[in-house]
């Protein structure tokens, strides 16, 4: 027979302990919101790109820095949100379609990070059609790279 | 006891007549003047290469040929798909056009063993032969690299492959693919593209409990291969808003995400994207109005 303590202490141990889990879980579904968001954002930016690049709409400095300011900042609420840390692997309640290979031993996704920034770099060096047209090819490639190895199939 | 072994060995013995290999005989193949063009836009937009290219610990070996190797994970096992360069030993070099032709249409060895079929033989059953050949024969004319066969780590390989024969019953339709008269010709080149060679629906539609195609929801989104996840459906592309229009498709497997097209790259489709960029503008126009015809 158990003491009547000791199986306080254990069911007090156990609440704590799921406490401490559904915390990390909730706290992974913030951050699984937040990345989404910045993906969200990344791609309504990338749209207005786009539309330079096939040519439905004219080059415009102002459209291509207000895109690339927009990533920017997508970047630096993503940061602030912890939303890339191991920690958001799994959510509590939502779903993410980020493979667990984003944050194992080897991983490349940090020179994938850095490709992505560097073509930003470019892109807001260019200063007309020509150059745009030229440069913007390394964001989408940097997108696609990342997107075909670290994110699994939805559904 | 007597009875119980007769039953075993009459079991096995129509287990094992059912299942052997049904080769095409040597009169399925005529005389025929190799398109080594023709072979290639076909070998491209089947991807064979993404399936048969080295695997990434074989360094020295040239990436962009299909010397095989590369490990193919299914849920049976892992593959390594066979060296398909000319190579005498250890590629398709000894092979008579019979061999590749029951290879390629009957999924079986040049040993005369069944394939697994992660190597979509029953969507090339649909071609004509003459593609086939000419298939071979663009491969022939690639530079030899030699590269030895890697066996299979597949559990109970054996028996698994002798039943392979049952499973054909229903897995491999023979069927050649058919024109149909009421549509264009560009709309068929594309059906055929996609039926055949590109063996879309190995990925894009359903299977049923034995792993066979369920036809009867062609094109409708199947399971991921590796496990996790679905492929999406090819009905209503337009309907759905996915894409604006056929333009817009080709753009699309012409671009990738390069142009933003950010579903064409998770799941393995970006390989083949890679794969349709390469294929002659009436092709991909054609694959684009067949696929959104589908409603």
């Amino acid at each position: 027979m158990l003491s009547k303590n000791l199986c306080k202490s254990i069911a007090a141990g156990a609440i704590v302990l799921g406490l401490g889990f559904s915390l990390a879980y909730a706290a992974a579904d913030d951050q699984i919101k937040a990345r989404q968001a910045e993906m969200k954002a990344n791609g309504k930016a990338i749209g207005a790109l786009v539309a330079i690049m096939k040519g439905e709409a004219p080059y415009d400095a102002a459209v291509v820095k207000a895109s690339l300011d927009a990533m920017a900042a997508g970047d630096a609420a993503a940061a602030e949100a912890h939303a890339w840390d191991a920690s958001s692997m799994e959510g509590a309640t939502i779903e993410t379609w980020a493979k667990p290979e984003i944050w194992a031993e080897g991983s490349d996704i940090g020179a994938k990070y850095q490709a992505w920034v560097d073509a930003r770099a470019a892109l807001a060096a260019t200063t007309d059609e020509a150059s745009f047209k030229a440069a913007f090819p390394a964001l989408g490639a940097a997108c696609q790279s990342c997107h075909e190895k670290f994110r699994r199939p939805k559904g | 006891m007597g009875s119980l072994a007769l039953l075993a060995v009459l079991g096995f013995t129509a287990f094992w007549l059912l299942s052997a290999p049904k080769p095409l005989p040597a009169s399925a193949i005529s005389a025929h003047s190799s398109n080594i063009a023709n072979g290639e836009v076909l070998y491209t937009a089947g991807g064979c290469r993404n399936c048969h290219k080295p695997g990434a610990e074989q360094a020295g070996l040239d990436p962009n040929l299909p010397s095989g190797g590369f490990p193919l994970k299914t849920p049976i096992g892992i593959l390594y798909p066979p060296n398909l360069t000319p190579d005498p030993q250890t590629g398709i070099g000894n092979w008579s056009d019979l061999d590749f032709v029951n290879a390629v249409q009957r999924g079986i060895s040049k040993s005369g063993q069944h394939l697994i079929p992660a190597f979509p033989y029953t969507s090339y059953a649909a071609m004509p032969v003459g593609d086939v050949l000419d298939i071979k024969a663009y491969l022939m004319s690639l530079p030899p690299v030699a590269s030895p066969r890697r066996e299979a780590d597949i559990p109970i390989a054996f028996l698994l492959r002798r039943g392979l024969g049952l499973w054909k019953f229903v897995g491999l339709d023979t069927t050649p693919w058919q024109p149909d008269a009421g549509q264009t010709p560009s709309w068929n080149r594309g059906s055929y593209l996609v039926n055949g060679p590109g063996h879309c629906g190995e990925c894009h539609t359903p299977r049923n409990l034995i792993m066979a195609s369920d036809n009867s929801r062609f094109l409708m989104g199947g399971a991921h291969p590796e496990g996790k996840g679905k492929v999406p459906s090819l009905h209503g592309l337009v309907e759905t808003k996915r894409y604006k229009d056929q333009k817009d498709l080709v753009l699309a497997f012409q671009n990738g995400e390069v142009f933003g097209y950010e579903n064409m790259s998770s799941g393995g489709m970006g390989q083949v994207q890679a794969n349709m960029a390469k294929l002659p503008q009436a092709d991909v126009e054609a694959i684009a109005e067949y696929l959104i015809s589908l409603k």
